[in-house]
């Protein structure tokens, strides 16, 4: 059993290195089986590579404290019950220093407060404001929100695509349910109207129906934010199938190649999307290539975002020469900026809307899809698009 | 003649009458030292999985009730989430104490599996199953879409934890002390309807429906009584997850926990009441142990059931008889 | 779109998805008439036909006819294997074999996410284009789809009425006894028939698979439509199956396209649970003893 052979494999280590040396574990609650597997992998991918790249410099030095990390991995099946279970197991058993996740808004919901309560530090992605409210202070968010992308990215849309009547589907969950209001407000702040919004239940495949539906409205642009990638690719198949002309854009949530994968080159040709970042700068591309040659398949666009975020917790405990004290590394972490990460430069934000800086900003664009691959037409900052 | 029914029993389970008066001083010696387990487990990780074992055993017992009477519920989780979300929203709404939310919600969730029962009479044996799954099917979209009550997907936070006359269980430890004697309450119960009246015309029942009404047992009458009870104490459990998680979604209780359930009283041995509790006991804690294992603990945990069920079929507690074939 | 359109349009997408509930529910109710066992496993093998439609199809090529008589072959031997090693041990005791199913898809997803990843794929269509009718549009692979099931459930349906291994089936699942008196063994009946019923499912996941796309979750959903059919059509009843299938995927179609989805599962369900007050074993079902 491998219990049993970590627990003789301690004392070794102990001999065997300097005094100073000890282990660190980090733990991760992402949902690794299951439809949202994907997401899960992505941000365990980016915690296995960022130790990587620690190790690979001898281990996180913090203090005259050498310590060696290691990882801690739990499904939380994106499932609040199991998500709750897999951090008492983090807090209680393991001992994490930091917990990577959860990934959704209900089990982040579920968990947050413990982990506040225990002063652990989270980095989540869940649309609920919760991830970045003032009651939760170590709570620290990896991906961007709809609140804070919706409007530059939208006022873009409306200014340079010319969009009018919109039409959008949006899974029937928390992320559909928060995002709707966020998306229409956005479209009718921007001078556009938002006339057809239409739910669906999670595990749908085939929404020609409601397609119909929403094409019946007469719209000109048609929004695909807030759908799982797998079905966005889905709806972009099934819209042009159903002779669906106008543009389609993604503002918020990136899945570029999930959905090229899925709903075809043909399809997806002229696709207007959000990605978490600029894929263009030569640091992402390098990301991408090894996450890819390490995991195979595609990355998820989440990636490169917790990597960042990963590095910046490693950083706040360099700054603070503390691992323990979580109050210190929470602050000083949400002191960083310009901070290099492979998705650019990355800085803690979030006084605008919630009165926190704990949502992590990195450049994010606009990509227009040519040839099958997604091409930057503009960069954003928190308030504008160019 | 046409087989019947999917759920009826056909190894007779034992005479409830000759069993012996044991089981009550297991109980006794089970308190006595259930006191010491949360300062004995190695952390608090440890308390939190034996409270989720607790839970999980309450579950699969009250399941166990309508099983007993030749019934299966597979939406059981959607009762045990009808008791959550009632005693939740009483007590995050109305400022209800969570003790007493907690006995409305068992009295509500019976209720209404009565109801349901009465109009679901008419449907015999697998029919009756199939419109349980329905309904927590039902129960799963109205949660996630009446969204004014709900909170829909996004689901109820910092819901007050459970607490008795000023005494708070908010913390795993406490929570246990409270979870366990909840626990063998249930027990008790389960125990003594067993022993009752009611048990003996509950075995006939399973035994053999035509037979039992012939003799003029009115079965639909028992059958909804059961139902009624067992859903109602799942009502509880679910209310008590809620403050015991203190949060709660349509995502907490789904079709694959009423399964999860039944298939504790599968592979603990459904012949006997205490085999729901062998299966709670194995199952719950597994995960946990098989988490080494990473990428494998899923295939693993499917196939140790698998394993069990195919080596033994009459479930774990078929293992006793097999140290002693001849008690009793 | 004027009405008349809609209803044209909602009509043949409630067929294709009616077909792909059909071909499920046809398998899922052969298994429980005859075995009288609820499959669990009944969507991962819908999944894994529609990773063989992956593999053959989009990977090596091999034209899409082949592909289905693949993933038919493949699943069907699985199948047969899966009955022989878990199933059989377990045939006095349906419960527990049902439980046993539950434990086979929990080990068959996740085999399937270890060596396939997470991430969708997708497969090309196997006819591109589209029919324009008036102002209707009808896409090739979706029309595909149609034809396809109803050739498929047509052959399946001359098996079990001409054939004599087919005719054995329909004995046993309406008198075991009886049928055992007949000469007809059973144990070579089991397997058969468990793996007919999972090729179906198979079948389905290939042929639906260029529509959507292959991941290890893609069968859950088909699974639980395929119970709601069979609850609607009848357990163990194959005209049921049909006309239940078909008839789940207009009213899904129509509830969606006029109503709205979440509004059309809704009420879908209580029409199902409405339908069994009145006829409380399903549309074409046996009453139950």
């Amino acid at each position: 059993m491998r219990s049993l052979a970590l627990a003789l494999s301690v004392p070794v280590i102990a001999l065997g290195t300097a005094a100073h040396a000890e282990t660190m574990t980090i733990g991760l609650v992402a949902p690794l089986s299951g439809g949202a597997a994907a997401w899960g992998s992505a941000m365990k991918g980016a915690l296995e590579l960022a130790i990587e790249d620690v190790q690979k410099d001898g281990g996180l030095k913090v203090g005259d404290t050498t310590y060696d990390l290691k990882i801690a991995a739990y499904d939380s099946h994106y499932k609040p019950n199991d998500a709750v279970t897999a951090m008492n197991r983090l807090i209680f058993e393991d001992d994490a220093a930091f917990v990577v996740g959860p990934l959704g808004s209900a089990p982040l919901a579920a968990l947050v407060p413990m982990a506040t309560e225990n002063k652990k530090i989270t980095l989540t992605a869940g649309f609920t404001p919760i991830a970045a409210a003032k009651e939760y202070p170590y709570s620290f968010r990896a991906i961007l929100p709809t609140e804070v992308y919706a409007k530059p990215q939208i006022e873009w849309v409306v200014k340079n695509l010319d969009a009018k009547k919109v039409g959008g589907l949006f899974p029937n969950d928390e992320t559909g349910q928060a995002m709707v209001n966020d998306l229409a407000k956005a479209y009718e702040a921007a001078g556009a109207s938002f006339p057809a919004q239409e739910f669906y239940e999670r595990g749908r495949v085939d929404f020609v129906p409601i397609l119909t539906r929403v094409l019946a409205q007469g719209i000109d642009t048609f929004e695909l934010d807030g759908s799982p990638p797998q079905t966005a690719g889905l709806l972009v198949k099934q819209l042009r199938e159903l002779g669906f002309k106008g543009n389609i854009v993604r503002t918020g949530g990136d899945a570029t190649p999930d959905i090229l994968a899925v709903a075809g080159p043909e399809a997806s040709e002229g696709l207007y999307v959000h990605q978490e970042y600029d894929p263009s700068l030569p640091s992402a591309v390098a990301y991408e290539e090894r996450f890819e040659k390490a995991y195979g398949g595609t990355m998820n666009a989440f990636s490169p975002g917790f990597y960042t975020s990963i590095m910046m917790v490693f950083e706040a405990m360099r700054e603070t020469g503390s691992v323990d004290d979580t109050d210190a590394v929470a602050a000083a972490m949400s002191k960083i900026s310009d901070f290099e990460g492979p998705a650019g430069k990355a800085r803690w934000i979030g006084n605008d809307y919630w009165g926190t800086q704990r949502q992590l900003f990195v450049p994010y664009s606009i990509g227009h899809v040519t040839d099958g691959e997604p091409k930057v037409v503009a960069t954003c900052s928190p308030t504008r698009c160019e | 003649m046409r087989e019947t029914s999917m759920v009826l029993d056909k190894s007779a389970p034992s005479d409830p009458a000759r069993r012996s008066w044991t089981p009550l001083v297991l109980v006794i010696v089970a308190c006595g030292a259930a006191a010491f387990v949360p300062s004995l487990l190695p952390n608090l990780f440890y308390v939190h999985i034996a409270n989720l074992t607790l839970l999980s055993g309450i579950f699969a017992l009250s399941l166990w009730i309508i099983y007993s009477v030749g019934q299966l519920s597979l939406g059981h989780a959607a009762f045990a989430g009808l008791g959550a979300y009632i005693s939740a929203l009483l007590a995050l709404r109305l400022g209800v104490p969570p003790l007493l939310s907690l006995v409305i919600s068992g009295l509500a969730t019976a209720t209404s599996a009565a109801l349901l029962g009465a109009v679901i009479l008419r449907l015999r044996g697998v029919y009756f199953v199939l419109v349980t799954f329905l309904f927590g099917q039902i129960f799963t979209l109205v949660a996630l879409n009446w969204s004014d009550v709900t909170n829909g997907a996004n689901g109820l936070i910092s819901i007050p934890p459970m607490a008795l006359f000023g005494l708070s269980f908010a913390s795993r430890s406490s929570f246990f002390y409270f979870a366990f004697a909840m626990f063998i309450l249930v027990l008790l119960l389960t125990w003594a309807l067993n022993r009752s009246m009611f048990g003996r015309a509950f075995h006939s029942i399973q035994q053999n429906i035509d037979l039992a009404e012939s003799c003029g047992i009115d079965t639909s009458r028992f059958q909804i009584v059961a139902f009624a009870i067992g859903s109602g104490i799942a009502g509880v459990g679910g209310a008590m997850m809620a403050h015991y998680i203190r949060y709660i979604s349509p995502d907490t209780f789904t079709f694959q926990n009423s399964v999860a359930f039944i298939t504790m009283i599968v592979v603990g041995g459904r012949s006997l009441y205490w085999g729901a509790l062998v299966g709670a006991l194995f199952l719950t804690p597994l995960p946990e142990l098989l988490r080494d294992f990473a990428g494998m603990q899923h295939i693993l945990y499917g196939a140790v059931m698998i394993v069990v069920l195919r080596f033994l079929p009459g479930g774990l507690i078929s293992l006793a008889s097999l140290v002693k074939p001849n008690r009793g | 779109m004027d009405f008349m359109t809609l209803t044209v349009q909602a009509g043949v997408n409630g067929l294709v998805i009616g077909m792909m509930y059909m071909l499920m529910a046809v398998g899922f109710t052969l298994v429980f008439g005859i075995m009288r066992i609820v499959n669990f496993a009944h969507g991962e093998f819908y999944m894994i036909g529609s990773l063989v439609a992956f593999y053959t199809f989009a990977q090596w090529e091999v034209p899409f006819v082949l592909t289905l008589v693949l993933a038919a072959v493949c699943v069907g031997l699985i199948g047969m294997v899966v009955e022989w090693l878990v199933i059989r041990p377990l045939r006095s005791d349906e419960l527990t074999g049902m439980i046993a199913t539950l434990g086979i898809s929990v080990v068959l997803q996740n085999a399937v996410l270890m060596f396939f990843g997470a991430s969708p794929r997708a497969i090309p269509d196997v006819v591109e284009g589209s029919l324009h009718v008036g102002p209707v549009v009808f896409t090739w692979s979706r029309l595909l789809v149609i034809a396809a099931a109803a050739v498929i459930v047509g052959g399946f349906w001359l098996f079990m009425q001409k054939h004599k291994l087919g005719r054995a089936m329909r004995a046993v699942a309406q008198d075991q006894e009886a049928a055992l008196i007949q000469g007809i063994s059973v144990d070579r009946i089991f397997p058969l028939a468990f793996g007919i019923s999972v090729a179906l499912a198979a079948v389905a996941g290939a042929l639906m698979a260029p529509v959507f796309a292959v991941s290890p979750f893609v069968g859950t959903t088909p699974m639980l439509k395929a119970f709601i059919v069979v609850i609607l059509g009848g357990l163990g009843s194959i005209p049921g199956a049909i006309l239940g299938g078909l008839l789940l995927g207009l009213i899904e179609s129509y509830g969606a396209t006029m109503l709205g989805s979440v509004v059309a599962d809704i009420l879908q369900l209580a029409l199902v649970i409405g339908i069994l007050l009145i006829r409380p074993s399903g549309l074409l079902g046996h009453r139950e003893a």
